[in-house]
């Protein structure tokens, strides 16, 4: 092969080299401009997301720690089988302890009358209080995280 | 409805990666041509096989991570052809067996990704890691199965097969000092102990991290590797750093390395060599300094657009597929061919430490620094050694240079940087988890 095809052919190839390195830049460029996660293939996931909105995630005890729920139009917390929640093992917590529920945009938690009360951020709850996300909800021994 | 899996990262990857392919194939046929006038016959091949794992690979990411970062892998992908392409013209046998050990790490690469399904799990098993990794720092000086080949002790031969345990070791050590480092970033940030303007940590903080930092330095020692020393070292200040965002661990790691550098250079021969050939080479064209002086005549003869590839003569230089594979590259492909690499690694480095910016977990984040860094670190302490920025120290050039440990450590941190982004995509991991929780 004659050595000026080779140079010819050695050029190609550095060239080819550089418009893959643009166009990984041009990729980049790309990712910096959408700030987070991609939307596709997560639409749904993300819809179902917003549907189903709030959701708590046990902090204590340790025992559930991790264990999360997810509010729909209404969820109860107590002792009793037939709460949205059940706490078995904590004696603190009345059989039907508190509710969530949901009002337009907003959602909202309400103590039921229980014995210990219910607590927000450490302050007892007097009639239904507005949730944000990252509160605390503590019924008896049992504490609670607000996330979405 | 599009099919599962395919994302527009996914169908960018693909583009990218088939030109990628394309471009090893093309460097392939150069390097042929050079020799004979003929097309090999093996093109086709070649440029199938390579094709075929790489459309595995992005298959793998496709099914098992489909929102992960789509630059990562071609640009891995591209590394490891250019350098299947040199090792294949400086050697064609040691090329066989990098094929072979490209195929072994696509493997890997998958299997890994297909049983990290969540990064977190990883988090939990840190004192098994960390008791892997220093295992694999001291399996080549058990006898028997240690072997020593070019004065370093690092490899370990069962039957036919020799590999180097201490490529492993890197990614261990750094799932271990993350995971250390995320539970007591905060007590190493709130140091009470003032020197000057420097606030330090406790040393009962630091002292587990101290630790393995030491026995890694003595093992190093011991098996005279002063890449991996210097490599693990940085590491550690540079995952400390980042977990804690006090500069004062970098002004305490640059001291220490400063009066471990000079203890090495009293006490060790080799350090001497490596200090007085960096600094005047052409002083010992002849003897020790022969490996650094042929690679600089490398670079020389390749100038600013090279000899074209097969049209030099790296062979001259000692080691010339391991350690000196960028001279071979400077020789061959010139300025514009080192450049380009040096473009795709901090590209590679870049989309990594996005990766680390975007996690939402601590782990997730000091992981993928960490990753990114082995990386990015190895390319600085090998390509700065053999154009004389700094002294020479052989460690590999990531996914170029020839040897199967190290491509598949870095195919590894390739899917685990790959699992972190497409965690980050999907929300934060406990997000995840709650899409998995049912509505009770």
């Amino acid at each position: 092969m004659p050595e000026s095809v080779l140079t010819v052919l050695k050029f190609c190839f550095l060239a080819l080299l550089y418009l893959f390195l643009w166009r990984v830049v041009r990729v980049v460029i790309g990712e910096m401009r959408t700030p987070e996660a991609p939307a596709e293939g997560s639409d749904a996931r993300r819809e179902r997301r917003t549907r189903r909105g709030v959701r708590l995630r046990i902090l204590e005890p340790p025992a559930q720690q991790g264990e999360l729920y997810s509010l729909g139009d209404e969820l109860t917390v107590g002792r009793g089988g037939g709460c949205g929640i059940v706490i078995v093992d904590d004696h603190y917590v009345s059989t039907v302890h508190a509710r969530l529920f949901r009002r337009g945009d907003e959602v909202l938690v309400e103590d039921l009358g229980s014995r210990n009360g219910t607590f927000l951020n450490g302050t007892p709850v007097a009639g239904a209080t507005r949730l944000r996300r990252g509160d605390r909800v503590q019924f008896g021994q049992t504490v609670a995280e607000v996330v979405r | 409805m599009t099919t599962p899996g395919l994302t527009s990262r996914r169908v960018s990857e693909l583009g990218l990666g088939v030109l990628a392919v394309i471009i090893a194939a093309f460097g392939y046929l150069l390097v042929q041509l050079s020799q004979t006038p003929d097309v090999p016959p093996d093109l086709w091949v070649i440029f199938a096989g390579v094709l075929g794992l790489f459309v595995l690979a992005h298959f793998a990411v496709r099914r098992l991570a489909p929102n992960a970062d789509p630059v990562l892998l071609p640009l891995a992908a591209l590394l490891n052809g250019l350098g299947f392409v040199t090792v294949a013209r400086l050697d064609p046998g040691l090329g066989r067996v990098q094929a072979v050990w490209t195929a072994v790490s696509i493997v890997a690469f998958i299997l890994t990704l297909a049983l990290v399904k969540r990064i977190r799990t990883l988090e939990r098993y840190r004192y098994t890691f960390l008791f892997f990794g220093m295992l694999a720092l001291l399996l080549p000086l058990a006898p028997g199965i240690g072997k020593t080949i070019n004065g370093a002790r690092l490899w370990v031969g069962i039957g036919p097969v020799n590999f180097q345990p201490g490529e492993a070791a890197k990614v261990l050590l750094v799932l271990f000092f993350a995971a250390y480092l995320v539970d007591k970033r905060e007590l190493l940030a709130s140091g009470r102990r003032r020197l000057g303007r420097l606030r330090l940590p406790e040393v009962r903080h630091l002292g587990p991290l101290l630790l393995t930092w030491g026995v890694s330095i003595l093992i190093m020692v011991r098996e005279t590797d002063l890449g991996q020393a210097m490599l693990i070292f940085a590491l550690c200040v540079v995952m400390l750093y980042v977990a804690t965002d006090r500069a004062s661990y970098l002004v305490v790691g640059l001291f220490l390395f400063l009066a471990a550098s000079a203890v090495a250079y009293q006490l060790f021969v080799h350090v001497q060599t490596r200090v007085v050939t960096w600094i005047d080479p052409f002083r010992y064209a002849n003897d020790k300094g022969y490996q650094l002086v042929q690679g600089l005549f490398g670079f020389a003869a390749g100038g600013f657009a090279g000899t074209g590839l097969g049209l030099g003569s790296p062979k001259q230089i000692p080691n010339v597929a391991t350690d000196f594979i960028f001279s071979a590259i400077g020789e061959e492909l010139g300025l514009i061919g080192t450049v380009a690499i040096l473009i795709a690694i901090l590209l590679f480095v870049g989309a990594g430490l996005r990766i680390a910016m975007r996690s939402e977990r601590p782990f997730s984040k000091l992981f993928a620094t960490g990753l990114t860094a082995i990386v990015g670190l190895q390319s600085f302490i090998i390509i700065g050694g053999v154009t004389r920025t700094i002294p020479l120290t052989g460690v590999t050039l990531p996914f170029i240079s020839y040897g199967g440990s190290s491509l598949l450590a870095n195919w590894v941190i390739v899917a685990l940087l790959l699992r972190i982004s497409d965690d980050n995509a999907r929300g934060s991991p406990a997000r995840r988890s709650q899409i998995a929780a049912r509505a009770p």
